[in-house]
């Protein structure tokens, strides 16, 4: 126990070692951006109509602090950052935290939705088809799941927005109906979340199936053919009992070092999605941040969320993994 | 002595993606009760293929021809292993009367699950035994074939025991349920010389013990010498020469145990250079016509071998050779 206390430990700190380096390389993205934050806010004051003048802009930079040397607003992000404070956006003058806050939250809840909708259907569909002998079967699934390979999420979303528009009249964009938009949390604004959420959980989920089907088939289909399992026939074990004890137990811990990765690539599809979907949550928002208003404080907080997440999923699958794997166990805890 | 196993026309092929292959043809052999066969050949020579057909334990891309016929005789009778299709109703012999041990006993250890879970597993299925009693007697197995702290060894994971440990285990897993008879594919190959004799010692002296009969499979005539009762060797799929071992060893009649025999060094003449048999074995696609080993033989008699597979002649009782170099004719 002492010893599996100490390696949570040990992970946890290499965790946040990586998340300080991430902030480093995030923190320096933000400052090789042309022009600092008070520039890129007297700008937008100044196409508003306002006169400004090289004093304000200086004046600006002393309010915000941009005077101080690199490495000591680097540090000062930093230690707010691990708060989750992100000082103000550049342009709206808002604080992040109250401006993403929410919407980070329910992106993170789609990805995580989309990553467990994925393995939900690939673990049992995987290993039907790397253990099913039926040819149409197998065929079958190679189409599907290279049809959701290929396919481009955006396109999906298209196709579906128009299918939807053309026989209910209703686009399914938006993750609230027009009522519960700015409500308070209910159970109604839930239920009402839910009819919302499940289009653009799916989409993202199309793909990410698609993959960790192909994941899971290669890994159960490397576990079949292994000497144990040929074992284990041999001494008459046989049916589900072979199959769930024997290879599929031990496609599982490199199932799990997987799951980091695809929520990786469900983040970095989401934004696409949900421009497309029209949700008001984090991804499009990152978009906007970084393109149209070049909001670079608004979209260094976003990048560092998005990264935390997976550091955070990497961190938990490791833990789970020392608890699953008795060959990683027995080398921690013995 | 009672029969034990008999094996008649064993025919195996293959379907693969360059067609369909023929592994085993024709092979048949005997075994009764205590005995020890060793199974000889290269790599590639259906040995192991050949084994495994007693337990069914072929892929599913495997396909037996329609002559053949294994038949195990067991106490309550005899059982036609052919005729069992389902795993269910190949339990009986899977690990309960046959039990195999592999090759490489890490691989044949599942890592994620404890040596002791897979012994109890084994001894659920075949004996009606609780899970307590299971736990003893694996422990109890543990402790016969000389592992030291059985009780310990028993929760632990095969990557937790040295390699001789894992063999020993892994004996002690196949002979819990008391098979009938046991597969042993290569079990020395991957181990050390001296835990090699360890082991050698270790499977004769509990077969003695059990009363059971072993298929022994190896490339190594010298092990054979020393554990087996009587010799069968192979090559492509065919059993080119069967006996006593005394006698095949003594005097090898094929052409091909001349040249295993020979290639074996010696260390009675360091300098003697070993004897390499020509060629390398033929791919299972392109097997020779005739006499399968006619493309290496160094006794090559022309056409007739390349043309005619040779039927076995019998040498003395129990010695018998597939060549034509021993029919009646060329006796003559």
């Amino acid at each position: 126990m002492l010893q599996f206390s100490r390696f949570v430990a040990i992970r946890a700190t290499l965790a946040v070692f990586t998340l300080v380096l991430v902030s480093f390389i995030v923190f320096s993205l933000m400052e090789m951006v042309p022009g600092d934050c008070a520039e890129r806010y007297l700008a937008f004051k100044s196409s508003q109509g306002a006169v400004i003048t090289a004093a304000d802009i200086q004046a600006e930079r002393v309010r915000l602090g941009l005077d101080q040397p690199y490495v000591q607003r680097w540090g000062h992000w930093i230690v707010n950052a691990f708060q989750g404070e992100f000082g103000d956006s550049c342009i709206l003058r808002l604080n992040i935290r109250q401006l993403i806050g929410p919407k980070f939250w329910l992106s993170l809840g789609l990805c995580l939705s989309a990553l467990l909708l994925a393995y939900a259907i690939a673990i049992p569909v995987g290993i039907l088809a790397a253990t099913s002998k039926n040819a149409t079967v197998n065929n079958g699934l190679r189409f599907v799941s290279y049809l959701g390979l290929a396919l481009p999420n955006f396109l999906l979303a298209l196709m579906i927005m128009l299918f939807s528009t053309l026989v209910f009249g209703n686009s399914l964009t938006g993750l609230f109906s027009k009522e519960f938009r700015d409500a308070a949390w209910s159970v109604d604004k839930f239920v009402d979340f839910l009819s919302h959420a499940w289009l653009p959980v799916f989409i993202l989920g199309w793909s990410a199936t698609a993959f960790a089907i192909q994941t899971v088939r290669a890994l159960m289909s490397d576990e079949v053919g292994k000497l144990y399992v040929t074992a284990a026939r041999a001494r008459g074990v046989s049916g589900r009992r072979l199959l769930m004890r024997y290879p599929a137990r031990h496609a599982l811990s490199p199932i799990i070092n997987s799951l980091g990765f695809d929520l990786n690539r469900i983040f970095n599809e989401l934004p696409i999605v949900a421009l497309i979907l029209t949700l008001t949550e984090a991804g499009s928002l990152l978009i906007e941040a970084l393109a149209r208003s070049n909001d670079q404080q608004l979209a260094g907080a976003i990048i560092f969320l998005l990264t935390a997440s997976i550091v955070g999923i990497n961190f938990i699958t490791d833990i789970i993994l020392a608890l699953t794997d008795p060959r990683i166990r027995r080398s921690i805890i013995g | 002595m009672t029969r034990l196993l008999d094996v008649e026309n064993l025919t195996l092929q293959f379907d693969t993606d360059e067609g369909r292959i023929t592994a085993v043809d024709n092979v048949s052999f005997t075994l009764e009760a205590g005995e020890i066969m060793g199974l000889v050949g290269e790599s590639g020579s259906g040995k192991s293929v050949t084994a495994k057909s007693v337990m069914k334990l072929n892929p599913s891309n495997a396909h037996y021809g329609p002559e053949t016929k294994i038949i195990l005789h067991l106490d309550s009778g005899p059982v036609d292993i052919m005729s069992l299709q389902q795993s269910k109703d190949l339990q009986v012999v899977r690990g309960g009367a046959i039990s195999m041990i592999f090759q490489e006993p890490m691989a044949s250890f599942a890592p994620a699950i404890t040596i002791g879970d897979q012994m109890v597993e084994q001894l659920m299925i075949h004996t009606d035994m609780g899970k307590k009693r299971s736990k003893e007697l694996s422990i109890e197995m543990l402790d016969r074939v000389g592992i030291s702290d059985p009780s310990t060894r028993f929760g632990q994971y095969a990557f937790e025991l040295s390699g001789g440990m894992r063999q020993r285990a892994m004996i002690a897993m196949a002979l819990s349920t008391k098979p009938k008879l046991l597969i042993a594919d290569e079990p020395t190959t991957a181990l050390d010389v001296t835990i090699q004799a360890q082991v050698i010692d270790l499977m004769k002296d509990l077969v003695t013990e059990f009363g059971m009969g072993i298929i022994f499979i190896t490339h190594d005539l010298g092990v054979i010498a020393q554990t087996a009762d009587k010799v069968a060797v192979m090559y492509l799929g065919r059993l080119v020469e069967q006996g006593l071992v005394r006698d095949v060893i003594r005097t090898p009649a094929h052409p091909y145990t001349k040249g295993l025999l020979a290639a074996l060094p010696s260390l009675d003449d360091l300098d003697a250079p070993l004897v390499a048999i020509p060629g390398d074995i033929p791919s299972p696609l392109e097997r020779p016509g005739g006499c399968v080993f006619n493309t290496r033989c160094s006794d090559n008699l022309g056409a007739r071998c390349g043309a005619e597979v040779p039927t076995e002649s019998l040498l003395s009782s129990q010695h018998n050779v597939a060549c034509h170099l021993y029919s009646e004719e060329a006796i003559k």
